[in-house]
């Protein structure tokens, strides 16, 4: 069986409306004039273009904004405890970006190694990924300053390319092949020119992103230079929400609260971010990421700085959070900005 | 969907044998004694009501209603002394302004009013207690089960009016050209001459038409300062963070940020003698390609209330009586506020249910509002925890109904919270309403930096023609 073909706009579409049977499917669609991941009940309804994101990652379809870990309820005098439901549809996600895929193997570094978490676990094993490549990079973009690319295969199970007519799709797991077993009757397999196209596209786009290359042995610079001033310097305007966590494909920080009342409750897990002044906030009053800046850096540093030598930066360079930070602060700029100054004026600014 | 179309959709969906859930927040001092007077005197009344003791009207929050519906309440009464009989004085006084802008808020955002009221019950008002349980009871009933909060699902959605207006005047690449280097001369001179120890101004940005804050403390770096329609934050925002570390500071304003500045001096956020305002003339503010909404009606110049006016022509001090002056702008928004309030409860419950769906808890809105500058926010506290931490629509609903009303009679109309939303949700539509309600409750909202905010003011003449 081949693993690439050609398929027409009618043929896509008549892919994803079959895909609609067996699966949820989550796609790019329109709302109030807003860009978003929601399920889809239609081939119709999803916005499958050429380039373009969504104004936030599809994270939240395996990492949700909140979910129960566990509910009880009281009756009588005894307490029922009941697990939340487990996925029953097997998910698609479909239509996301390169560095969107790229962000759900992020997550997965976070959920699936060490202490596994069970319920993402759940949802993870039962998705497929479906990924759109770029044939343009909005302003924005610096995947290809962190490594990854606007055709980027990671966390693909499944890739479409954008060409002049139609799409290219290419199948990289047995999870993508399994998605499009069946459907390929009329399909054109793809030829060696339609693999060309692929690297003109790659070279094409990287061009429009000029950002410069966050360098792999910035990580050290960048940690040494923890006591900085620069990082003062750098995110004096930080506003202190959390957009860039929210929007981010990668950030995967979460915080636990009981949600509650006299009859029944659920302990709550919910997104939270590390620009917040509560994320680190002792009981006693006390916070070790005190200012703004801290945190500012905290986040920079935990996308850049903290990880093993072989690890893979947690930024994978939508450029969501520099297109909606309030503020206009620019993570990728920050780096550069830091590690010149770290150089410049030493780790502790001292120089 | 016409009235009586969704008049029938709800009763259809009225489950057999539903009787009504009511929270009564009562006061101690009046309509508690009142309800024990109408016991004593062994009226009958319906049972569906539970009742919730407390000191004062004024000491209830609107964030006990909005638990009150997030927990299941059909409806809401709540219920107090006569204005002039309050146990603290003033307390149902403060309480009766806040309820008349909470009702038409929760009217706004598709809350059925039948479910929501509000009565003054004497000790001595047995019967009244009786008569006021038995009305809002059958009012409840009729209004049916409290719509659920949740996305809208498969809803087509509202098309809201297109904005007009002339919008300010345009200003081209030499005029912009001007204005900014008029205002690098004026921050230069401001450090130069020592009115203010830092400047707020918008230098450029990383993305192509954007800016971002740039605070200036040496002359020198006055160049840094740019002009043009990607200066969209209100640097507001960071004066009172500037004030830690200098004595004065100017802020680079627009129109639309004067107002704030103005409140934070009202409410002794920032002395007026430790700011400077340089006002700018501005040619409109851009977003994604598009005139902001605020802009449409607005004209770019230059307000009285600032110390410096910035135009292409120069830099010259202002010279007009501050106190004197009004920002009267009309808004190009008022029309989609019209068009929202002319559909059923309904169709705004599902709008607004949906544009909350969006919400993403980032609390970017409070973070960019120059008014909301409180150090603990009651969205972060957990004992009690009036907001719900998770991010779902019932939520999403208080802390965005919550967030607004916090703001009402005092938000500048700076669009801060809109820009910010990475959601795009309406949040300028509900600010501008809650505007219009107060200031046709209670008057104009100036500039005056001696005039008291509304709602922690009160006459004992204000209208209450909905209170039992």
């Amino acid at each position: 069986m081949a693993s690439s073909w050609k398929l027409s706009e009618v043929q896509l579409r008549e892919w994803l409306g079959g895909l609609l049977d067996a699966n949820d499917v989550v796609a790019p669609v329109l709302e109030d004039g807003v860009l978003l991941f929601r399920r889809i009940s239609s081939a119709e309804e999803a916005v499958i273009e050429a380039s373009g994101k969504t104004r936030w990652s599809p994270k939240e379809f395996l990492f949700p904004r909140s979910e129960a870990l566990y509910r009880y309820n009281f009756t009588g005098e005894t307490v029922q405890l009941e697990d939340p439901p487990a996925p029953t549809k097997h998910l698609v996600l479909f239509g996301v970006r390169s560095c969107d895929a790229a962000g759900i193997v992020r997550l997965d570094e976070i959920f699936l190694s060490g202490a596994r978490d069970r319920l993402y676990a759940a949802r993870r094993e039962n998705t497929t990924v479906v990924s759109t490549a770029c044939a343009a990079a909005d302003a924005e973009c610096f995947c290809t300053a962190v490594g990854g690319s606007p055709m980027g295969e990671e966390g693909s199970d499944v890739q479409l390319v954008p060409l002049d007519e139609g799409w290219l799709l290419r199948v990289f797991t047995d999870t993508g092949r399994d998605l499009v077993s069946g459907a390929t009757d009329g399909w054109t397999a793809a030829t060696a020119s339609d693999g060309k196209r692929l690297s003109e596209l790659e070279k094409e786009i990287s061009e429009q992103i000029e950002r410069s290359q966050v360098k792999r042995e910035w990580s050290k610079i960048l940690e040494e230079g923890f006591e900085s001033p620069a990082w003062d310097r750098l995110a004096q305007h930080c506003l202190g929400c959390g957009v860039c966590a929210y929007v981010c494909p990668s950030c995967s920080c979460f915080d636990m609260n009981h949600e509650a009342n006299a009859f029944s409750g659920e302990q709550c897990r919910s997104w939270d971010a590390c620009t917040f002044a509560l994320f680190t906030r002792h009981a006693s009053g006390h916070n070790p990421r005190a200012t703004r800046q801290e945190r500012y850096r905290q986040r920079v540093l935990h996308k850049f700085a903290f990880r093993e030598e072989d690890e893979p930066f947690r930024c994978v360079g939508c450029g969501r959070c520099v297109a909606l930070c309030p503020a206009g602060l620019d993570i990728a700029n920050a780096v550069v900005a830091a590690v010149e100054a770290i150089r410049e004026e030493g780790a502790d600014g001292a120089r | 969907m016409t009235d009586i179309a969704v008049a029938q959709s709800e009763a259809a969906s009225v489950p057999k044998g539903w009787q009504p859930h009511i929270v009564a927040l009562v006061c101690n001092w009046c309509s508690y004694a009142g309800a024990d007077m109408a016991g004593t005197t062994r009226l009958e009344y319906p049972a569906a009501v539970r009742m919730v003791r407390l000191p004062c009207t004024g000491r209830m929050s609107p964030l006990m209603i909005l638990k009150a519906f997030e927990q299941g309440a059909d409806g809401v009464l709540v219920s107090g002394c006569h204005p002039g009989d309050c146990h603290y004085v003033q307390g149902n006084l403060v309480a009766r302004r806040r309820f008349t802008i909470f009702r038409s808020l929760m009217d706004f955002i598709g809350i059925d009013l039948r479910r929501l009221h509000f009565a003054w019950v004497s000790a001595a008002e047995g019967h009244k207690w009786a008569r006021v349980v038995t009305e809002v009871t059958a009012a409840v009933t009729e209004a049916g089960p409290l719509p659920s909060f949740e996305g809208a699902g498969e809803w087509e959605g509202i098309e809201l009016p297109a904005l007009t207006g002339d919008g300010p005047q345009e200003l081209d690449a030499a005029a912009l050209d001007a204005v900014g280097s008029h205002l690098r001369q004026a921050a230069s001179e401001v450090l130069t001459t020592g009115r203010a120890g830092v400047v707020i101004g918008y230098g450029a940005g990383s993305l192509p038409d954007r800016t971002v804050p740039v605070f200036i403390t040496e002359a020198a770096d006055s160049d840094r300062l740019v002009w043009g329609d990607g200066c969209r934050n209100n640097l507001a925002v960071y004066a009172h963070k500037m004030l830690e570390t200098h004595e004065r500071v100017a802020v680079v304003a627009k129109t639309c940020d004067l107002r704030a500045v103005a409140s934070l001096i009202r409410e002794g956020q920032v002395g007026r003698d430790r700011v400077v305002v340089i006002g700018v003339q501005c040619g409109g503010i851009h977003d994604g390609g598009e005139l902001a909404g605020k802009c449409w009606t607005c004209t770019g110049d230059p307000h009285p209330f600032c110390d410096l006016v910035v135009t292409a022509e120069g830099v010259h001090d202002s010279g007009q009586d501050p106190s004197e002056a009004v920002l009267d702008l009309p808004d190009a928004r008022d029309e989609q506020i019209a068009y929202l309030e002319s559909l059923p409860h309904a169709e705004r419950w599902r709008f607004w249910q949906r544009q909350f769906n969006r919400c993403l808890r980032c609390y970017a809105c409070r973070a960019a509002c120059p008014l909301c500058y409180c150090t603990s926010c009651i969205a972060d506290k957990h004992r009690p925890q009036w907001i719900s931490t998770a991010i779902d629509n019932p939520g999403n609903s208080a802390w965005n109904i919550i967030r607004a009303l916090h703001l009402a009679g005092r938000c500048s109309g700076c669009d801060e919270c809109v820009r910010a939303c990475p959601a795009d949700i309406r949040l300028d539509l509900i600010n501008r309403k809650l505007t219009l309600e107060v200031e046709r409750q209670y008057g104009k909202i100036g500039l005056d930096p001696e005039q008291k905010s509304a709602l922690v003011d009160f006459r004992m003449e204000d209208g209450e023609e909905f209170i039992l």
